[in-house]
This record gives C-alpha cells, sequence and structure tokens, in this order.
C-alpha cells in the first residue's frame, strides 16, 4: 500500500530545492529584509570607506571592506533566522509546516540557504564597490578568500538567529535582534576599529562571533589579525553548536522537530537525546571558550614577530602585545664593510613620497664606510618627503620593535647644510604625526644624540620604523650618516 | 482488503498539567467517510487533531495514520491539512503557495487543476497578503488538497466564507468523498455537518460520548417540539405529566416534550379547535445541546 506513497528521491531532491527557492524568493519580496539588509553595507562602505577613507591609504581601505563586509554577512543569519521564525512560531506557520510532509530539515535548509546567498549577494556587492569604486588593491586570492570566509560566516549568525527566533516574541524579535546586531558589531571593531575603543571594551572582544569572523576577514585580505586563524575557526564552531543546540532543545520542547525524526511520548525528552543534548552544550561550550581565550591570548600576550601573532597596526588594540624585545646590540649601522643591512630588521632603504602621490624621491649607496643619501624633495603634495628609512622588525604594518630598553639614538652626519629630521613611526596608528627631531648637516661630521626619553609622541614598545631624511625645502639634497646607534 | 482505519486513536490521554484535554479517546477514521467531528470548546478536538497530525504524542494510549506512525513522512504525504489559523508568507503568490505545498507530495495535483476546481484563477497570481479573509481560506484549503490526499483533515474550513463560497466548497467535499477520499472535519456549524457527515462524533471533556449517522444521532435525543394555535392556557399545559417546557412564540406555542404522542392525544382531546400542529424532531443542534449538557451533568454529579 505503501509503494503509492513512496517519493523518489528526485522529487524529494526538488522539493527541497522549492523551498530554498521560494525562501529566497520570499525574502527577496520582503523590503524590510531585502533593503537593509542588502544596502546598508553598501551604503556604510561608500561612506566610510570611499568617500571619507579613501585618502587613509589602501592598507586601512583593506580593513574598512572586510569590517564592513563582515557588518553585512551578520544581518542575513540574524534577521532571516530570528524574525522569521520567531514570527512563524507565534502565528501558527511553524505548526503548520511542521504537519505538512515537508522533507526532513528543509526548513531549516531553505533559511540557511537563503542567508549564504544574501552573504554572496552582499560580499559581491562589496567587493566591486572596493575594486571599482574605493580601488583598493584586492588579488583574485584575496577575493576569492573574502568571499568563502562571509558565505561559510553566516552560517553562527543563523544559530544565533535560530536561538533568537525560538525564545523570542514575533513582537519582540525584531527589536531584539537589533540589539544584539548592533552593539555587537560595534563592540567588535566593525564601525569603529577596536584601538579607539575603551581598553575594557578591547579585552571583551573576543565574546562576541563577529569579532572572530572579522578577524578571519582580515586574514583573507592578507592583513594581520589576532589570533591564529584556527582559534576564530574554533571559537565560530563552538558558538554555531551551542546556539543550535540550545534553539533545537527549546523548539523540541514545544514538539518542533525542525530536523524530522520523531519525538517521544508527551513530549519528555528521553534520557539518551537528554544526554547528548548536554554533550553537544558541553562541546561547544568547550570549543569556543577553546577558541576564544586562543584569540585572547594572543591579544594579551603574544610576542609579535611571527607569521601568526597579532599585530595589526589599525586594527589592534591599544592593549596591543609589544614589539619583539629588542636584541642586546647597541651598534645599529657602521657601514664599514659596505653595506646597508643591519644586524637585525630590514636594513636600510632608500624612498620618497610617490606612494601617497608625491613626486620626491631619493637613492642610496654606501660610499667609504658611510651611507649617502640624495635625491629630490618635490612639491606635488603637501608634507613631502625622501630619505632613507630603518624597519627594525619588518616593513609590513603593524610589525613592531620594543625598544623600551633603549634610552638614546646616536649617529653622526655631514651634508649640504639643510635641515634634516628623524622621524620615528610607532604605535598602532599608521596616520599618527610620528615624534620627530631635526637636525643639520653641515660640511663637518656632527654627532648627532637624540634622547628617547624626551620624545612624548615615541611608543618605545612599538618601533615600526626609524627615518631619516628631508621634509622640504624642494629641490635636491645630499646627506650621510654613519656609525648609528641606540643603547 | 483489510480495512485498517486511515486514522486511529487508541485510548489516547493527554494532560497539560492538571487538565485533562483527552481522557482515554478512541475514535477510527474509515476510507470513505466524511467525519464531523463535534463538541464545544476545550472539548479535546483539537488535541486529538493535533495527535493524529504528528504534532504531539499522547501521554497513554497510541495514535496511527495508515497505520504508521503520525510522525512518519509517509503517512503524512497521504494526507492534506488546513488549519484553523495560519499566517502564510503575504508576498507569496497562491499559485507558488499551491506549487510548494505539492513539492512535498509523491504525485499532487497540478496546481492549475486545484486553482481551476476551486475557482481560483482571479486570485492565483496576488499576493497571499492581498486576498479577503474569505480567499485566504479558499487557498489553504487548495493547499490542503493540493497533494492528492486520501485523507484530509479540515479544521472550520468555512469560517469567513460568504454563503456561495461555502456551497461551492460543499460541493467539492461531498465530490471528493464521492471520488474515496476521507474527510475529517471539525466545525461550529452543526449545519455543516448535517449536510455533509456521513458520521457524527460528538466530544466533550476529551471523550467521545456519541458517534453515528447523523440520524442516529438526532434519534439519540427523544426530545421533539409541538408547535400549534390553541385557546389552552401555556402555564396549564405546562403541568401536564411529560411536558418540559412551555413557550409562547406570537400566539403560537412551542410544546417540548419527550412524550409527543401522549401529549399529542392529550391536547387533541382538551382543544378540539387546536389548530396548525407541527410536530418537529431535534435537529443536530439540538441533539448536541442535549448531549453535550448531559454529559457535563453526569460529570457532575
Amino acid at each position: 500500500m505503501s509503494t503509492t506513497t513512496a517519493m523518489s528521491t528526485g522529487r524529494i531532491l526538488a522539493a527541497y530545492a522549492t523551498d530554498i527557492r521560494f525562501e529566497l524568493t520570499k525574502m527577496l519580496r520582503t523590503p524590510a529584509f531585502a533593503l537593509p539588509t542588502l544596502l546598508f553595507p553598501a551604503m556604510f562602505y561608500l561612506i566610510f570607506g570611499v568617500l571619507i577613507g579613501a585618502k587613509n591609504g589602501p592598507a586601512e581601505g583593506l580593513g574598512t571592506f572586510a569590517r564592513l563586509t563582515v557588518f553585512g554577512t551578520m544581518a542575513p543569519g540574524l534577521f532571516g533566522f530570528g524574525v522569521s521564525l520567531a514570527f512563524e512560531r507565534e502565528y501558527g506557520t511553524l505548526i503548520y509546516k511542521q504537519a505538512l510532509p515537508m522533507p526532513h530539515g528543509s526548513y531549516l535548509l531553505a533559511r540557511m540557504v537563503m542567508a549564504m546567498m544574501f552573504a554572496a549577494i552582499i560580499s559581491t556587492l562589496m567587493i566591486l564597490l572596493a575594486v571599482f569604486a574605493a580601488h583598493v588593491p584586492m588579488t583574485a586570492g584575496q577575493i576569492a578568500q573574502t568571499f568563502l570566509v562571509q558565505v561559510l560566516g553566516v552560517l553562527p549568525f543563523c544559530a544565533l538567529g535560530l536561538m533568537v527566533g525560538a525564545y523570542a516574541s514575533g513582537q519582540a524579535a525584531p527589536a531584539l535582534v537589533n540589539l544584539i546586531y548592533i552593539p555587537m558589531s560595534f563592540l567588535s571593531g566593525l564601525w569603529v576599529p577596536l584601538q579607539f575603543l575603551p581598553k575594557f571594551l578591547q579585552q571583551l572582544a573576543p565574546v562576541w562571533p563577529s569579532f572572530h569572523l572579522s578577524q578571519l576577514a582580515l586574514g583573507a585580505v592578507g592583513r594581520d589579525q589576532f589570533g591564529a586563524t584556527s582559534s576564530h575557526v574554533l571559537a565560530l564552531l563552538g558558538v554555531t553548536l551551542l546556539c543550535f543546540t540550545i534553539a533545537m532543545r527549546k523548539l523540541g520542547s514545544g514538539g518542533m522537530r525542525l530536523l524530522g525524526g520523531k519525538s517521544t511520548s508527551g513530549g519528555t525528552v528521553s534520557f539518551a537525546r537528554r544526554v547528548g543534548g548536554l554533550a553537544a552544550i558541553a562541546v561547544s561550550i568547550a570549543l569556543f571558550v577553546a577558541g576564544v581565550s586562543g584569540g585572547t591570548a594572543k591579544v594579551v600576550a603574544a610576542p609579535a614577530g611571527t607569521s601568526e601573532t597579532a599585530s595589526a597596526a589599525t586594527d589592534a588594540a591599544a592593549s596591543l602585545p609589544a614589539g619583539v624585545p629588542a636584541p642586546a646590540d647597541t651598534a645599529l649601522s657602521d657601514f664599514d664593510h659596505g653595506s646597508d643591512r643591519t644586524p637585525y630588521g630590514e636594513g636600510w632603504h632608500a624612498g620618497g613620497d610617490e606612494t601617497r602621490g608625491g613626486n620626491s624621491h631619493a637613492t642610496q649607496k654606501v660610499v667609504d664606510g658611510a651611507l649617502v643619501v640624495s635625491g629630490t624633495v618635490g612639491d606635488a603634495i603637501a608634507y613631502p618627503f625622501a630619505g632613507t628609512v630603518f624597519f627594525p622588525s619588518g616593513y609590513e604594518p603593524g610589525r613592531f620593535m620594543d625598544y623600551s630598553g633603549k634610552h638614546t639614538l646616536s649617529f653622526r652626519a655631514r651634508g649640504d647644510g639643510h635641515q634634516y629630521t628623524v622621524a620615528f613611526l610607532s604605535g598602532v596608528q599608521v596616520d599618527a604625526i610620528p615624534a620627530m627631531v631635526t637636525f643639520t648637516a653641515g660640511s663637518d661630521w656632527t654627532d648627532v644624540k637624540i634622547d628617547l626619553d624626551s620624545l612624548a609622541a615615541l611608543d618605545r614598545q612599538r618601533v615600526h620604523g626609524i627615518v631619516i631624511g628631508s621634509l622640504g625645502p624642494p629641490g635636491d639634497f645630499r646627506f650621510e650618516i654613519d656609525d648609528v646607534e641606540l643603547r | 482488503m483489510s480495512q485498517t482505519p486511515l486514522a486511529r486513536l487508541t485510548g489516547a490521554v493527554k494532560k497539560y498539567g492538571s487538565l485533562t484535554a483527552l481522557d482515554g479517546l478512541d475514535l477510527a477514521v474509515d476510507r470513505g467517510e466524511l467525519l464531523a467531528l463535534l463538541g464545544p470548546n476545550g472539548a479535546g478536538k483539537s488535541t486529538a487533531i493535533s495527535i493524529l497530525l504528528g504534532l504531539q504524542r499522547p501521554d497513554a494510549g497510541s495514535a496511527a495514520l495508515f497505520g504508521e506512525d503520525p510522525q512518519s513522512l509517509d503517512a503524512r504525504r497521504r494526507i492534506g491539512i488546513m488549519m484553523q489559523e495560519v499566517m502564510l508568507s503575504p508576498v507569496m503568490r497562491a499559485r507558488e503557495l499551491l506549487l510548494q505545498v505539492a513539492s512535498y507530495y509523491p504525485s499532487p495535483y497540478d496546481p492549475a487543476h486545484v486553482i481551476d476546481r476551486l475557482n481560483l484563477g482571479a486570485i492565483a497570481e496576488r499576493p497571499y497578503g492581498k486576498l479577503s479573509g474569505g480567499q485566504k481560506r479558499q487557498v489553504q484549503f487548495g493547499m490542503a488538497l493540493v497533494g492528492r490526499p486520501e485523507l484530509l483533515f479540515l479544521d472550520e474550513p468555512t469560517v469567513g466564507l460568504d454563503v456561495q463560497s461555502r456551497e461551492a466548497l460543499w460541493k467539492v467535499l461531498r465530490d471528493l468523498v464521492h471520488e474515496g477520499c476521507s474527510i475529517v472535519l471539525t466545525t461550529h456549524y452543526l449545519e455543516e455537518a448535517e449536510a455533509l457527515a456521513n458520521r457524527v462524533a460528538v466530544m466533550t471533556r476529551g471523550k467521545l460520548v456519541a458517534g453515528g449517522t447523523v440520524e442516529e444521532i438526532r434519534a439519540h435525543v427523544s426530545r421533539k417540539t409541538i408547535s400549534c394555535r390553541t385557546r389552552l392556557d401555556a402555564a396549564q399545559i405546562r403541568t401536564w405529566p411529560g411536558v418540559q417546557a412551555v413557550g409562547d412564540d406570537n400566539g403560537r406555542l412551542q410544546i417540548v416534550t419527550r412524550e409527543a404522542e401522549s401529549v399529542l392525544y392529550r391536547l387533541l382531546a382538551a382543544d378540539t379547535d387546536v389548530r396548525d400542529i407541527e410536530v418537529k424532531r431535534a435537529g443536530l443542534a439540538e441533539a448536541f445541546t442535549e448531549i453535550t449538557a448531559a454529559s457535563t451533568s453526569e460529570k457532575l454529579q
């Protein structure tokens, strides 16, 4: 008799596909959902990334792009599950769907795929804006990684929304979801980079799932992230599993079987199922804690300098780790062997302001045991610069050296009689005005001594670069330095 | 072919805290019948249906759909459902809603067929949210029908329908039964049950208190009403043995009695001029009232 009711695999798959198609259609036709979800992230990115942020340079542009895309990714999961489920629970739709012979799990799958498709659309919009409007340099690999992180990253927020929807009333759900969405995205540094937030909020950040997703998103575009990728994935897995299990238990106690399966009599939960549920909760909490503490440990205490540690210059907290402890060497360069290398770090590099749109340039070579730097200071931009730079811990943004044990920078200099500047690039804020000291390079060798203790703008624990060069006036220049020491 | 009931509750008990919703209910739905499930609010009708749909489990006793667990998908692929209070997505069109539900069934009707049969052509492409209450009910009925079910559960299907739509829906229901479909109908409109049901089951307090054809249920009630014009005084008739009540309806007396024959005999003897005599048997509505009231007072004693 049941042969007539057997359903072919093809028809069952078609039923799943139909549910997905109609869920997507339904949400696209619901302006209260589709418009803010699809347009807000792009709109905010246009404002903060394209109109305001363009002058912050490509590195900061990538950060803004990654953070605001995460903001976009959170919404379809939170609202698509949270608000819809709460309404459908309250107004009998869920009971009706439960009574229909909908294939197992199709209700959840359709909403999940809908949220992932929305995330895909949002990511595509953001990538198009980043590449064509903000002109942020991104490789094809970074674009692909961003897409993957965002589309999968929607799932923890689906689970969180599911949990809210399992508890909240239809009336309360929209407000409740917004109360989670907006503060959480702010607190995890999506709006304002974390280092501008009070310290206790920075330390709290790893509690929010959006913090972990934003770190993965920053990693996807090649920006440094706090903590190892694996710890963020663990934390997100934990949150997903935890919220999902709690939601399923709540819905199950109300007789809802969204995954299919059968309930036992009287709505009581069998012992095995109860133990299973508790085990799932325990495992998910363990995963989350492992992920969070992994992330936290790196944020608070990890030494910088290795590839997986936290040291992002702009996204980092002020509670950022200090740079790599400086070696005991006091001599940096005496240029006696014809080389501009340094015992540690990246050596000295001549450069101008071309990357900022200027036309200043400089070259250097070692002549007779001294470094000769010459070039032209241009007039294309305000604050032109040309000279040489030493990066003690690597030239990528966010590479710092801890010079707290050093008090004096000294070297000998001579030159064309112009005034030159020593600038220290330090601290987490790339666009902050560096600590600067000037000296004059006359025709005779002169000793220059800089008392580091007296420089208020110098974050000695996080020195990124030491610059020696000319800030103008426009025109040709030439100077030599020798016997650079830090003691 | 063995006559396994399509749906069956056996000794079903369901309690919500101290409230007993089902108190050992036995109920079976046979092939090709339209069973009207009646009962006052809180009698346990909805609980009985929701257990048969697999939405709840009985605390004791058992439930089966086509001999299977009601929560099994195979069993539910043979039923169609129309619930009383369901909000469907206002942005989806009627045709899409039918298509979506049809996709859950092994060999459904073409939605176009259902649209045609229920005369929904004019509203098929309109968003569900823009439909009137009655139109929404018709779409929901279509969603119950589109899976080509062997058994239909209809909870108050005609609430909100105008007289014409109600008649049309009744006709579809009769045709369906004629085609071999079984229907379980809960309704507040006793005339609906009277017009459609092959069998009526009356529930109170979680139990079946009467069951049978409409005729049998009506016969359950021996009470009849004699209506006539007479010069006799209502108060006087009220004292006669067997008379339960006498009312005066614009000069027509309404004499309610369980012993219509003897009261009639005495009436004719007492007033040879008595005119316009009519003897009415109790309708389903009166039977229903009497049955449920009786079972309630039994309970109270």
